[in-house]
């Protein structure tokens, strides 16, 4: 229980831990999922990879135009899709769950931040994803051979961190989102596909159009993805080096404080108007 | 007043089994949008995807492993049966657990229809939707991309007609499955996407290890994805391809029959161990 010596942080880091460990125990409590989630997600990879295979060049198994091989520069996209689904279908339905479970109310009467209660599925999501993507690199070295290296993983985990405070915000915002729009399913995909062509995740952003290269840019997932393949495969990056990385920095921290303000806010206006519990 | 056996009341009832699964879909536009809209998404990430990693070659390397350059048309033609195959089993395999949440499933197993009828009720407003989804996401693709060929839609489309009653079978099958293991979604979701990685949805099937291949030869798609590329690309006629027509054929003897058997089975059996009250 709470005294009111106990600081500030150490309540905090109560209430994340409490939420993780919620979300681990719901998470285990239905095997078929976790089993599925297994079998589905490296399926996924290797549908989109073999078709991405077609089209590298013939017998060649060699570092493609500086983008690694097919499979590889395939490997860092699904990376970021498995990442990216946090947001949306884990972070950002997490509300949604608590409402369809009839448990929302309760979620919202509890003595503790709700935003480190959301932290607490992230952070579940994070672990469980941690391992689906081992597990995947793995199998693709047992099946076809291709060991995933990084050429500069001191980068690529700084580009990590900053992806995952990114994460957090937006799915903070989508979080938001499921108390607003009931019909979450359907705009859920249709933020998930449209980033996942906007933020170069498959393919780099230089390959779209003039037009909504520009709306790319104002993604911070955008250069995140950027760095990460940049630090992995040593791809040249969409703006000169001095310049992408405290973009980067920013933009994530902008989407972090954008995630908490939105939710909040959302929150705030949902109790006024008695629309927190409406499904 | 209605009669309640013989031909006239199966026709009634699968009439009025046919409208309500008809008003079911029509009431959520949005998932319709989305069945149409994924199988130009996949293919544009697969294009994406492939000019990224064969630059301005890729078209060529296609090529030389498919042998067309007709890309667009090669992967719509893939993600369209997909998308049927996906919305059959996500309907008959998964309608029998849905009335059972529903707690109506007693009413429609009480109700003087038949089985079989049911099932083929559930697939007669399923031939009409995958139809509207084929005709217009492959009709949208070849007018754009290969206009000169926009007849070979028809055959292409009968093709899919005769590939369709296996699928039912295969969907009557998975409806077995779910009454007995329940969780309908997670088996959906990989049965979907182990079809679509065996059946060359975005490549040819013989890039496959053997062994799979022998499995993506019992499988009704394999055939339908393979003979409609070879209509639509490389000008064969239904008569040039009796053999796989044949094959076909089979399977659409086979599959129900197994797939019915298997669902009556495991009907009896969950009416004597009370499974379908079971959550």
């Amino acid at each position: 229980m709470n005294s009111p010596n106990t600081s500030y942080t150490a309540r905090l880091f109560r209430e994340f831990k409490a939420s993780f460990v919620k979300d681990l125990r719901s998470y285990f409590r239905y095997p078929a999922w976790v089993v599925g989630e297994f079998i589905s997600t490296p399926l996924w990879f290797f549908f989109f990879a073999l078709g991405v295979t077609l089209f590298a060049p013939v017998a060649s198994t060699a570092n493609v135009r500086g983008l690694g091989t097919g499979i590889t520069y395939f490997f860092f996209g699904f990376l970021f899709i498995v990442l990216f689904s946090t947001s949306v279908w884990g972070v950002g339905q997490s509300v949604r769950n608590e409402q369809e479970s009839g448990t929302l109310e309760q979620f919202f009467l509890a003595p503790a931040n709700r935003a480190t209660l959301i932290l607490g599925r992230w952070a579940r999501i994070f672990l469980t994803d941690s391992i689906i993507i081992a597990y995947t690199t793995f199998l693709l070295y047992l099946l076809g051979g291709t060991a995933i290296s990084v050429l500069d993983p001191t980068l690529f985990l700084l580009a990590l961190g900053l992806y995952e405070i990114s994460l957090i915000g937006f799915g903070l915002f989508m979080a938001g989102l499921t108390i607003r729009i009931k019909s979450y399913n359907s705009v859920g995909n249709m933020i998930f596909f449209g980033f996942m062509i906007l933020t170069g995740a498959l393919f780099p952003v230089t390959s779209l159009p003039t037009p909504v290269r520009y709306f790319s840019m104002l993604i911070p997932f955008t250069y995140l993805n950027d760095i990460m393949r940049h630090a992995a495969l040593g791809t040249q990056m969409i703006l000169p080096e001095t310049l992408e990385y405290p973009v980067a920095v920013v933009a994530a921290v902008a989407m972090m404080i954008f995630g908490f303000v939105a939710f909040n806010r959302i929150e705030q206006d949902a109790r006024v108007k008695g629309s927190i519990a409406t499904s | 007043m209605k009669s309640t056996s013989g031909l006239r009341a199966d026709v009634q009832a699968l009439s009025a089994i046919f409208w309500k699964g008809l008003k079911h879909h029509l009431r959520y536009p949005g998932e319709f949008a989305i069945y149409l809209s994924l199988p130009f998404l996949f293919t544009f990430l697969i294009l994406g995807m492939g000019n990224a990693v064969g630059g301005s070659n890729a078209a060529s390397f296609f090529a030389a492993r498919t042998g067309t350059t007709n890309i667009v048309i090669y992967e719509i033609l893939g993600s369209a049966v997909w998308m049927v195959s996906w919305v059959v089993i996500e309907d008959v395999g998964t309608a029998i657990r849905d009335e059972q949440i529903k707690g109506t499933l007693e009413q429609n197993f009480l109700a003087p229809v038949r089985r079989f009828t049911l099932l083929v009720g559930l697939s007669l407003t399923d031939v009409v939707i995958t139809s509207v989804i084929f005709l217009i996401v492959v009709g949208v693709a070849v007018a754009v991309v290969l206009p000169s060929s926009f007849l070979t839609i028809i055959p292409a489309f009968l093709m899919l007609l005769i590939g369709l009653i296996p699928l039912f079978g295969i969907g009557f099958l998975f409806a077995g499955f779910v009454v007995r293991f329940k969780e309908p979604y997670i088996f959906t979701q990989i049965v979907n996407l182990i079809f679509a990685t065996l059946t060359g949805t975005y490549y040819p099937v013989a890039f496959l290890p053997y062994w799979v291949q022998l499995i993506s030869d019992a499988l009704p798609q394999t055939y339908v994805i393979a003979d409609m590329r070879r209509i639509m690309l490389a000008n064969q006629t239904l008569v040039n391809l009796y053999g796989s027509l044949f094959v076909l054929l089979s399977l659409a003897l086979a599959y129900p029959i197994i797939g019915y058997a298997v669902f009556r089975r495991v009907e009896r059996k969950a009416g004597v161990t009370g499974e379908f009250s079971k959550y």
